[in-house]
């Protein structure tokens, strides 16, 4: 119901306030329960179309452009190193809920060795207008005591909340776009 | 369906709107104390008051508000046998439409009606008015007429 301010006085009433809260819980499948369990062992669990050849991070249990499912076989683990593939600079409204004050970075991270693409990614100890496409990056993990991966959901693709931080650069040389155009998926 | 992992998740998004020209003075009645209808086209009373004949979408005339009730027949009613956080009672109620006296159409609320032994499509109930009103919906919550 509305959780509303008394209104005092005898002023017309023209606006009302409205408390949207949605409070949800979701059955885990097994696959994600398995990619949330090897998070919080430092590893990256992903899994690779025989087919498509593509590589599925967080595993989502089938490929869609293959229209296969995938299951505990076609699990390979990824690196914890990669390529900022893309980039949002985003410049905080303040707006209920939101905790940043100034403008910060979400990126996409192709992983090395198999792949896989991680997306929404927070790079770290860099101001954004220093980001660049093709900037290489590693994993900054939490300590393993602090990790805390039970929050992760279904829907959680590209979700690495509560094992590692964020991304950091490696200061090795940027890699050309042209050398990851054809993984960008 | 035991020990099944779950993860929980939460949504949040306050927002204020206008409440507009019917809306608004409807639920300014609430914070006075008074229920008020709309005289539609066809002169029936609509409660709540909308902006719009519901049978031909013309605009209404804010100058056919009337007040309605406080009194009025339960016409249908669904018991809420355990309350969350979401409803206007945190004991068991009854959701009903009631119309009002004055009125042709129903306006769903609660009944503080104690048990669900209570309640009779038909039966009378009236409304009573929180002591601290604040312009909204739930200033005021119906109970059985002689309670």
């Amino acid at each position: 119901m509305a959780d509303t301010a008394p209104v005092t006085g005898d002023e017309p009433v023209v606006m009302m306030d409205y408390f949207m809260h949605l409070e949800y819980r979701e059955v885990i499948c097994p696959i994600v329960r398995r990619y949330a369990a090897a998070l919080a062992d430092g590893k990256i669990l992903g899994q690779r179309s025989p087919k498509s050849g593509l590589v599925y991070v967080p595993p989502r249990g089938y490929c869609p452009v293959s229209s296969e499912w995938l299951g505990e076989d076609h699990l390979v683990e990824l690196d914890d190193r990669g390529t900022i593939t893309n980039f949002t600079i985003v410049t905080p409204v303040q707006y209920y809920g939101q905790e940043e004050t100034e403008p910060f970075v979400k990126a996409s991270v192709l992983l090395d060795g198999p792949g896989g693409m991680l997306s929404l990614q927070d790079i770290l100890d860099h101001r954004p207008d220093d980001i660049r496409i093709g900037m290489r990056v590693e994993a900054v993990w939490l300590p393993e005591a602090e990790r805390l991966t039970g929050e992760i959901g279904n829907r959680s693709y590209g979700s690495v909340d509560g094992a590692i931080q964020g991304w950091r650069a490696t200061g090795e040389p940027d890699l050309p776009a042209d050398s990851f155009t054809d993984k960008v998926y | 369906m035991a020990d099944l992992p779950v993860s929980t998740h939460v949504i949040e998004f306050p927002y204020t709107r206008t409440l507009g020209p019917v809306v608004g003075p409807f639920l300014t009645g609430l914070r006075d104390g008074q229920i008020l209808g709309i005289r539609s086209n066809d002169g029936r009373v609509l409660v709540p008051p909308t902006e719009w004949d519901p049978n031909t979408g013309e605009a209404l005339d804010v100058g056919g508000l009337v007040p309605v009730g406080p009194g009025g027949v339960v016409e249908t009613w669904a018991w809420v046998t355990r309350p969350t956080t979401k409803h206007p009672l945190d004991h068991p109620f009854a959701f009903a439409l009631i119309r009002l006296d004055g009125a042709d159409t129903a306006l769903l609320h609660a009944v503080d009606a104690g048990t669900a032994d209570v309640m009779v499509t038909g039966m009378r109930v009236t409304a009573r008015f929180r002591d601290e009103r604040a312009g909204t919906i739930t200033d005021l919550v119906f109970v059985p007429e002689g309670a």
